[in-house]
């Protein structure tokens, strides 16, 4: 069968070097050995493998030259416009891709070795690409309520989802670790977007000076690795360890640990969740559904890639550190989200406890697990973008609020989207019938398969125990509103520990003319923006169809190339 | 297209109609409220439902013993590895008997509900949770494996949440919500064990598949499963059904909107623990000790509540803790291997439990929301139907022969006499208190002065400056109705005569293989029921002769016994104070004070001298930064121990 | 001579790191940094990366560390660190407890000799034959080319967060300055000690 797109030639499947002194692995893949010949200085390029990755480039290099040529004030919304579409388009490339690898099977290395283009990673591909286009549109009319629309947030959004797919997509240490750093570093900024809030700049000046620390750790512990199996590429490694056994396997285990930790800061597990809920509430709140969705979906790729393609001899070195990570983030993302009396931070500690899910899952390191984290991570950033994106609507100008208050009365004001929001809090409670349900069910199981009862029960308790803030949560959208017992002094940030804690110095002291309007929303109704209120609509519909279908199983199985 | 889906759609329909009501622009005469229509919906969809399963009754009435149960498949769920979860319905004698009362009784409920709810601003939403009340109870007594029956347990644990708090506004509401939910969670975790070591040990939830061969005789459970299995689904039984030790939400649960939500919690939602006790009977006859303990855990909980109900002054804590007293008994006829006992009296249970309910419920509405004992009386000659059926009702309960409660209650002492005559004697012990509270409580509400009017006197025209009035008639008639169940109904299952139509309805759930039969001698029956009816008329006499003429016997009264031998506020100081502070402090000491709070400071530093970017920033960064560097430390330590092996 | 080269550089790069966090004026702080890549310009040229050594210097010395000592300047080197201001008592004992743990642990995890598998690096050994440049070119245009391709994508995030940093803001009606913002904190933190006294002992920050 002729591939139409493989006429253009442009594809670059396969042509064979023809030069000396290179080894071309069979299939052309990829450069074994160093070239010496000059004339070498080629390798065949799989451009059919990073189709999304470049859709996004040059859609956000488009955007830029074209914010250079129109004029100052472009059309309000052809910005978030361009960006969705730009994701789309990817999300169209990554779904050909889908069909073009058909049931392959094996993870399959190209570009000398730096991605492997597989299911696993397309599972992914399609997510952040799906993740932009709700980022884009849900962002939208956040910013102009906020008076920060301009092309930059969505460049950033654009560029941070590039490096989100080379995480997903990494064959090689290296190559996670560049994807980790133009993901992190966009987010970064994007954290600290709302620059006249002072808590947005304080969430972003953290998360940057965290994440450098915790960028370094999983860089010493890629050199260790290195140091270890003399290499980074994610298959040699494995293909060393299962052929040699290393006399002193310090080395490496050390190595393993680091990256570890390098990955686990970016997927908030405890004990290096500390900066989530503080860059979680400070952050603009569509940005903080967007970064919880993709920095999470793009970190356990990389723990994926990292502990089960390289280090899967390793289990039994690795299986009790995440098995314990798995316990410490169920039941403190838990414990905590009880005593929160702030929106996004009691978030924050959800998306903690839900990131010890995709834990277990990962611990269980079988095929099952695998897939069942896969799913949870696919269904979860339609939860969690629409979450934040239904805070991000309530909260009135200047994110003036977020405490449990505004949510009081929702149901009354306004049902629909207090339905929406409930089925994103059922979801996240693991109610049946909503996608969270299947989710947690098939990593519990996952655990049990492999005979980790005690980690079946923890996580069963801490379902029980999470179940009770969504469900206060969910009560409090339906109980009526009781008399205001009158405002207090000034009705603006949230009355309680949380943000009393957090909102301190503006991060640009030296910026003294930074201001920001706060005006609290209205006892009425929110208007509801026609993208937002998509963004909305697709999420809870899909929440639904995935908790009462199997296609979003079939479809993580599907992914699941890496056993 | 078969009945038994009818059963299950109409109250689902009427409950995502009610839902969506709230959009709509509908306005009933009572003003916004759309007072009274949700009210008549609620109602139609929950007897349609009754009617659907009378009709699937009767089609199997008609059938042999063999071919009563029916396995309806609506879509397979879960679809992974080797495990299909099905959505279907099991229609079986015994899911079929449950689903009568369960609509039967929920109907007259929510008929009941359009006048008392009259005017209430939420009046729509309530009659949303009685519909998914009602839903989710006949999917778990329908569902054809444990999973799905699983949803429904949750779903009415939900609906019994919503409806305890349903006046959150008031603290106790919330309070008693939040404790009823907490306590069904405790449950439904040892539930969600027991499906897991079941789908480990069977791989299925199908009841066909677990079940089925150990009914038939074809399989056989080791002990040490078997009383896993059994103490597991136990723990949830226990916690839904309100005995020993989780018993502690129901007369909490009296918070709800009177008597509504507190009849629910008396006749259908507690019976589903004895529901599940009987559905799981193949696994417990496996296990020797799990069926000891559950018999001895059914006749202690009839016993403590019963002490308990006996110095009560609320008209609704009496008739909850009655409630927990007489599951005991379902339970205790239960363990004692004769299913259809405890069975039998779940049945009358319903009917003469709602009457006393209603007829309750009748008396506060008439007092204007008086529910206190001591500040009633001489009601008889006012409310001329409540009064007679009120009356039914604690005969019924009392026990005392023709009535129902003597009946049913006599064939679960026969067995616990067959079981063991411990358990026998603490029953009779609790028949006669059971008489006496009952007594008791007659004679506050019903006999003796109007002290109502004294209360009106002192407090001024306020509140109860009309006499009291009889309820509307949809309050009414349901009284009626149940009066006459509760006179009646015992025939269902006659001990002579051939008229034990339910046991020998029951018979193809309960074959000889995993419950065997045993006769309890004609002369022996005799005595018990002479026995038994002996104590109740002892303790119908005592509560006389001690109620007859005071309101106030402090002697009879001790304090030990109206805080419910203190259990509560112990478990609240001893559980709850730390439990909920735990979570609270975690968040205050180490988000607040030690991170945050160290923010703070330096902030506040910060602005004396100067803002310093970097001082401030550091100062709290750093904190974080030594968390994750700890925690990489201790990773490290861990490979370090690793390695080299 | 290897080791002695060795020696030399870890001890320079070591004191540089130590000197940077522990001296208080910035300005030799940036100085240590300097020290610290020469140091790491020793190890490079014992290694035999030649080229490497001097993009080392030229990068770093050169250019990264002079931004630094711009950016110093232009705040103004006469603040002082106050370090001293700790609020979480233990937090200086224990992170120096920590590092040093950590260290302890590393080494204990490299205690034997030869630790290095030896297996084949994937980019040739350094030393042999063939220019450096060659070499390290090479390698970024075959293995490592999408890597070396999508650094591009950090430079562009670079600039667009230049410029949403420095963007200047024309404030309008009824936006509040940091310092209202704080104000108004504090007032609506103080209405709420008032409302619960039990609250505001816990709030408080420990200084006081």
């Amino acid at each position: 069968m002729i591939q139409p797109l493989h006429l253009l030639g442009f594809l670059g499947q396969a042509s064979p070097a023809s030069s000396s002194g290179c080894t071309i692995a069979p299939g052309g893949f990829r450069v074994d050995g160093f070239c010496t010949d000059p004339g070498s200085l080629h390798i065949p390029v799989a451009y059919r493998s990073i189709i999304p990755v470049l859709v996004l480039t040059i859609g956000a290099l488009v955007m830029l030259a074209l914010s250079a040529v129109l004029p100052k004030r472009a059309r309000p919304g052809l910005w978030p416009a361009l960006t969705a579409l730009v994701g789309a388009f990817s999300l169209a490339g990554a779904v050909w891709q889908w069909y073009d690898l058909g049931t392959a099977g094996a993870a399959q290395p190209t570009i000398g070795g730096q991605i492997f283009y597989d299911r696993f990673s397309v599972l992914f591909l399609i997510l952040i690409s799906i993740a932009v286009i709700f980022g884009a549109l849900s962002a939208d009319s956040y910013l102009r309520r906020e008076g920060l629309d301009g092309i930059e947030a969505y460049i950033l959004m654009l560029m941070s989802a590039i490096g989100a797919m080379l995480m997903a997509q990494s064959g090689s240490l290296i190559m996670l670790f560049l994807g980790l750093e133009i993901m992190s570093i966009a987010l970064y900024v994007m954290a600290a977007y709302h620059r006249r809030r002072t808590q947005s700049g304080e969430a972003g000046l953290k998360y940057f000076i965290l994440g450098s620390f915790s960028s370094a750790l999983f860089l010493y512990g890629v050199a260790l690795i290195y140091g270890a199996t003399g290499s980074v590429e994610f298959g040699l490694i494995g293909n060393f360890l299962t052929g040699n056994v290393i006399a002193n396997n310090g080395v490496l285990l050390g190595g393993m640990a680091l990256v570890i930790v390098g990955l686990g800061f970016k997927v908030a597990a405890v004990p290096f969740h500390y900066w989530t809920p503080d860059v979680y509430q400070g952050s603009p709140t569509p940005f903080t559904g967007y970064m919880a969705a993709v920095a999470k979906a793009a970190g356990f790729a990389g723990l994926f890639r990292v502990l089960t393609q390289a280090l899967g001899t390793q289990q039994a070195n690795w299986r009790p550190i995440i098995w314990l990570m798995a316990v410490l983030t169920l039941g403190i993302g838990s414990v905590m989200a009880i005593a929160q009396k702030d929106l996004k931070r009691m978030m924050a500690y959800s998306s903690i406890s839900q990131a010890g899910y995709v834990l277990v899952g990962l611990q269980a390191a079988s095929a099952t697990g695998t897939s069942g984290a896969l799913f949870y991570l696919f269904t979860y950033i339609f939860v969690i973008v629409g979450t934040f994106a239904v805070i991000g609507l309530l909260q009135g100008r200047g994110e003036a609020r977020s405490d449990l208050g505004v949510i009081r009365g929702l149901g009354r004001r306004q049902p629909l989207l207090a339905g929406v929001m409930l089925v994103f809090l059922l979801a996240q409670a693991g109610v049946p019938f909503t996608s969270g349900f299947l989710a947690k069910f098939y990593v519990i199981q996952a655990a049990v398969q492999r005979g980790q009862y005690w980690l079946a029960v923890i996580a069963m308790l801490a379902a029980a125990i999470a179940a009770f803030f969504y469900l206060r949560i969910a009560l409090l959208m339906y109980s009526s509103d009781p008399a205001e017992p009158g405002p207090l002094p000034v009705d603006v940030p949230p009355a309680d520990a949380g943000v009393l804690t957090l909102g301190l110095e503006p991060i640009a002291s030296l910026d003294l003319e930074t201001t920001l309007v706060i005006d609290p929303p209205s006892r009425g109704p929110v208007p509801v923006p026609l993208a937002v209120g998509a963004v909305l609509a697709v999420s809870a519909a899909f929440t639904i169809a995935a908790g009462v279908s199997s296609f979003a199983i079939d479809f993580a199985k599907q992914a699941t190339t890496l056993f | 297209m078969n009945a038994a889906y009818v059963i299950v759609a109409l109250p689902l329909a009427g409950a995502i109609a009610l839902l969506f009501a709230g959009c709509l622009p509908i306005r009933g005469p009572v003003g916004k409220v759309r007072d009274p229509w949700s009210g008549w919906l609620a109602t139609a969809m929950t007897l349609g439902a009754f009617v659907a399963t009378v009709w699937v009754w009767a089609t199997q009435v008609g059938r042999s013993a063999s071919g009563r149960s029916s396995d309806l498949n609506i879509f397979t769920w879960i679809p992974v590895g080797d495990l299909h979860v099905n959505f279907g319905l099991q229609v079986d004698p015994l899911s079929i008997l449950w689903c009568l009362f369960v609509t039967g009784v929920g109907g007259l409920i929510t008929l009941y509900s359009i006048g008392y709810m009259k005017g209430d601003p939420s009046f729509n939403r309530f009659f949303f949770y009685l519909n998914a009340f009602v839903f989710s109870m006949v999917v778990l007594v329908l569902a054809d494996n444990y999973l799905f029956s699983f949803l429904g347990w949750e779903g009415v644990g939900f609906c019994s949440y919503g409806l305890v708090g349903f006046w959150f506004e008031r603290n106790s509401a919330a309070v008693a919500a939040k404790k009823a939910f907490v306590t069904n969670r405790v449950g439904d975790f040892g539930f969600m064990i027991a499906l897991f070591l079941m789908f480990k040990h069977f791989g299925s939830f199908n009841f066909s598949a677990v079940l089925g061969p150990l009914s038939a005789g074809h399989a056989t459970l080791a002990a040490s499963t078997a009383t896993a299995l059994t103490l597991l689904l136990l723990l949830g039984a226990v916690a839904k059904s309100a005995q020993l030790p989780l018993y502690m939400w129901l007369p909490d649960a009296m918070e709800g909107p009177t008597p509504v939500s507190a009849l629910i919690h008396a006749a259908t939602m507690v019976t589903a623990g004895v529901y599940l006790i009987a559905r799981s009977a193949p696994i417990i006859h496996f296990s020797s000790s799990g069926q000891w303990t559950i018999a001895w855990i059914g006749a202690a909980t009839a016993l403590f509540a019963a002490t308990i109900a006996c110095n009560q002054n609320d008209i609704k804590r009496v008739l909850a803790y009655s409630t927990v007293s007489q599951i005991g008994y379902m339970v205790l006829g239960e363990g004692s291997g004769d299913y259809s006992a405890g069975i039998y009296h779940t049945v009358m249970h319903a009917f003469f439990k709602a009457l006393l309910f209603l007829s309750a419920g009748a008396v506060i509405h008439a007092l204007h929301d008086e529910q206190d004992m001591k500040r009633m009386g001489g009601l008889r000659k006012h409310l001329r139907i409540t009064f007679p059926a009120f009356i039914i009702g604690y005969l019924a309960l009392s026990a005392i022969p023709p009535f129902d409660g003597f009946w049913s209650k006599d064939t679960v002492l026969a067995a616990a006499f067959h079981k063991s005559p411990a358990l026998w004697a603490v029953g009779v012990i609790t028949a006669g208190l059971t008489a006496y509270y009952m007594t008791r409580q007659v004679i506050l509400v019903f006999y003796g002065q109007a002290r109502w009017a004294d209360q009106s006197a002192a407090h001024g025209a306020a509140g109860h400056s009309a006499p009291p009035h009889e309820a509307p008639p949809t309050m009414t008639v349901p009284l009626v109705i149940l009066s006459v169940a509760s006179v009646l109904g015992w025939l269902l299952n006659a001990p002579f005569g051939g008229l034990d139509f339910i046991n020998r309805w029951l018979a193809p759930v309960f074959p000889a293989a995993i419950a065997p039969s045993f006769a309890v001698h004609t002369g022996t029956k005799w005595i018990i029921g002479l026995v038994a009816t002996a104590v109740a008329v002892a303790g119908v006499l005592s509560g006389i002769a001690a109620w007859r003429r005071q309101v106030d016997r402090p002697a009879l009264e001790p304090a030990v016994l109206a805080h419910g031998w203190y259990i509560d506020e112990g478990i609240a100081a001893a559980v709850s104070g730390p439990l909920a502070r735990t979570a609270s402090d975690l968040s205050f000491e180490v988000d607040a004070k030690l991170v945050d709070g160290s923010v703070n400071g330096i902030a506040r530093l910060a602005a004396e001298s100067g803002r310093q970017l970097r001082r401030i920033q550091t100062g709290y960064v750093r904190n974080y930064a030594l968390g994750i560097g700890a925690g990489a430390a201790v990773i490290l330590f861990y490979v370090a121990l690793r390695a080299g092996s | 001579m290897d080791w002695a080269v060795y020696l030399v550089g870890a001890a320079m790069i070591l004191t540089g790191a130590l000197g940077v966090i522990l001296l208080r004026n910035p300005v030799h702080c940036a100085l240590m940094l300097v020290f610290t890549m020469f140091g790491i310009f020793l190890e490079f040229i014992n290694q035999g990366a030649d080229f490497l050594a001097a993009v080392q210097i030229i990068v770093y010395a050169g250019a990264v560390v002079i931004l630094f000592l711009f950016v110093i300047m232009f705040l103004g080197v006469d603040r002082k660190e106050a370090i001293g201001a700790e609020r979480l008592r233990f937090q200086r004992p224990l992170a120096i407890l920590l590092g040093l743990v950590a260290l302890v642990e590393i080494l204990a995890l490299s205690r034997v000799d030869h630790w290095v598998s030896g297996a084949p690096a994937q980019s040739g050994a350094l030393k042999g034959a063939g220019s450096n440049v060659a070499k390290l070119g090479q390698s970024l245009y075959t293995g490592y080319l999408l890597p070396f391709e999508m650094t591009a994508a950090l430079l562009v995030i670079a600039v667009v967060a230049a410029v949403v940093m420095s963007r200047r803001h024309q404030p309008s009606a009824g936006e509040m300055s940091p310092a209202a913002q704080k104000e108004l904190r504090e007032s609506h933190q103080s209405a709420l000690s008032a409302s619960d006294p039990s609250l505001a002992g816990r709030l408080e920050a420990p200084s006081e």
